[in-house]
């Protein structure tokens, strides 16, 4: 285990206007272990605790109570351990606009306790790597926001760490930076670095990790692979729009071919293995029910439904 | 500890070296008050000669650049705050106080560099002051600096807002100035100012100056100004280390 937490909790305490104060609590009792060598994701919405864990586990915040060890070492007693082992790009990247991509990767090296060649030529392995080295002596300011991320990632590898940290790393990219993206995640972890990430796009999780968490509301809903929570929930999905929700809803729950449903909205979402087989039978069955139908449509189930399922409401919703 | 120091000192100076322009700017204040204002206090100099003058005015236009220089150094930390840099620092290998000492080392070592061009505008001038008097103040800059920096840095970190810092800044300096006797000397002032003016630390940096520009090293302001620039600095530092680490709540 690179990741074992306990029961980690962060209140915080707000300000609110004149001398008010008001108990924020982020993370509410938190559970996590992350194996070596694995792509770990925290999926949820904005403003569910993702970034506030994972800064207790980089040893950036302290939690309020709970444990957890980090590459072995307790993030609180042992932080100085813990940094040692890790790296971290947060949200904002963290790579200063005023200097050259090449000066922030050689001083991260040198921090890190490189020597000035060692952390010279660690440079320039990254910035190989990362396809870096024709944009190293630009300042990054003037860099697109995909190869600003891309320098982030590279200093944040700069210690080779066994363990990365990475929060909301693709949030703001174009699809082809992302699939890049996505790509240098994959063979950090072929070759041997555990990765912890954050994110609130559903296909991200579902196509990039290898085991994952939803969270919501500063707590763990669900956990495990991506094919394993999609299989907690049926197979298909119908999405039906019309006016009658509730009758619907009542008469599919009846129908023996459906798991389950969920009204969500205005559309009613109802939960079937082999739908393309039943779906003529469910129109049937709401046709003798005289239920009109205004649309309807037949997907297969995502790690949205599983989300659906666990808080009653739409991650892109949730938002 | 001090390898990181000086670590981020050599990084500091580097973004600096990139962007020579800003600090030359900055410099451009203390030498036209230097062209411009020190000839008219001709008239109030014990003997009205523009070297007397200057030997009164020098001091202050120094003060004046680790004043309007140095207070404004922690503007750029606040974006800092902000793209994560400071965030990624924390929790980097680097010894944390050293994220604000290395950048304040860079702002002395600017301060007295500027210190030495403001100083030879005022020797072409006809200032005329001994080397010991000429050393004893480039030290008492690098401490007014290690004060400033630290206190901009710690300002930076706590309000974390670019417009809420120069308010706060604006606020303060122009009553530190007028209390430092920076544009006349405070012998000139009623006696209640006089009296303000002695907790003004800022005022013991001018007079001190002021006295050892005339070789007078024992006068009593000289170790006052010494003794409360570097307790204000490191008091100032623990500050700005501690503002460093509340950016995680």
């Amino acid at each position: 285990m690179i990741i074992e937490a306990h029961g980690l909790r962060k209140t915080f305490v707000a300000k609110r206007g004149r001398g008010k104060t008001e108990e924020v609590e982020a993370v509410r009792g938190i559970d996590l272990s992350v194996d070596e060598g694995e792509i770990f994701a925290c999926l949820g919405p904005n403003g569910a605790g993702k970034t506030t864990t994972v800064r207790m586990l980089a040893t950036f915040t302290a939690p309020t109570s709970g444990t957890a060890r980090v590459a072995g070492f307790d993030v609180v007693k042992e932080a100085a351990k813990v940094r040692e082992n890790i790296g971290y790009v947060g949200q904002g990247g963290g790579v200063d606009d005023n200097a050259p991509g090449r000066v922030s990767l050689v001083m991260a090296g040198r921090i890190a306790g490189l020597s000035r060649a060692q952390a010279a030529a660690r440079a320039d392995e990254l910035m190989a790597s990362f396809s870096l080295a024709e944009i190293a002596d630009r300042p990054v300011k003037t860099l697109s926001g995909g190869q600003k991320r891309r320098f982030s990632l590279a200093i944040g590898l700069v210690n080779r760490p066994p363990l990365v940290f990475l929060d909301e790393p693709t949030t703001g990219l174009d699809p082809q930076n992302r699939a890049n993206l996505w790509d240098e995640i994959r063979a950090l972890r072929d070759a041997g670095t555990s990765v912890l990430l954050t994110t609130h796009y559903l296909d991200e999780a579902d196509a990039l990790c290898d085991r994952l968490v939803i969270v919501d509301h500063g707590k763990i809903v669900a956990e495990g692979t991506p094919e394993k929570l999609k299989k907690e929930v049926s197979g298909d999905v119908v999405t039906l729009r019309l006016d009658d929700l509730e009758g619907a809803r009542k008469l599919l729950a009846a129908q023996p071919y459906i798991t389950e449903t969920q009204v969500e909205g205005e559309s009613l979402r109802a939960y079937l293995d082999d739908g393309e087989h039943n779906l003529p039978t469910l129109l049937r069955a709401l046709e003798a029910g005289n239920l009109a139908i205004r649309s309807i449509a037949l997907d297969r189930a995502t790690l949205d439904d599983v989300f659906l399922k666990h808080t009653g409401r739409s991650l892109r919703d949730a938002a | 500890m001090l390898r990181h120091t000086m670590l981020f000192t050599g990084y500091e100076l580097g973004v600096l070296r990139r962007n020579l322009a800003w600090p030359i700017i900055g410099i451009m204040q203390p030498i036209l008050y230097l062209l411009l204002f020190a000839p008219l206090l001709t008239s109030i100099a014990p003997n009205g000669s523009l070297s007397e003058a200057l030997v009164m005015f020098t001091p202050a236009a120094l003060v004046m650049i680790a004043l309007f220089g140095s207070m404004f150094a922690g503007f750029g930390m606040i974006n800092e705050t902000r793209n994560g840099v400071l965030e990624r620092l924390a929790v980097s290998q680097a010894w944390r106080p050293a994220i604000i000492l290395g950048r304040v080392v860079k702002d002395m070592i600017m301060l007295v560099l500027q210190s030495l061009l403001v100083l030879g505008v005022a020797a072409l001038m006809g200032l005329r002051i001994s080397l010991t008097a000429m050393g004893l103040m480039l030290l008492l800059m690098a401490v007014t600096g290690l004060f400033s920096a630290n206190l901009s840095y710690g300002l930076a970190l706590a309000v974390r807002d670019e417009n809420g810092m120069s308010q706060i800044v604006q606020f303060f300096l122009l009553p530190l100035m007028l209390l430092s006797g920076l544009m006349l000397p405070m012998s000139l002032a009623p006696e209640w100012m006089q009296t303000v003016a002695k907790f003004n630390p800022l005022y013991y940096a001018v007079e001190a100056g002021r006295a050892m520009f005339v070789d007078d090293f024992t006068h009593s302001t000289v170790p006052v100004a010494f003794g409360l620039f570097l307790v204000l600095g490191v008091l100032t530092l623990t500050w700005s280390v501690r503002s460093l680490r509340k950016l995680a709540g």
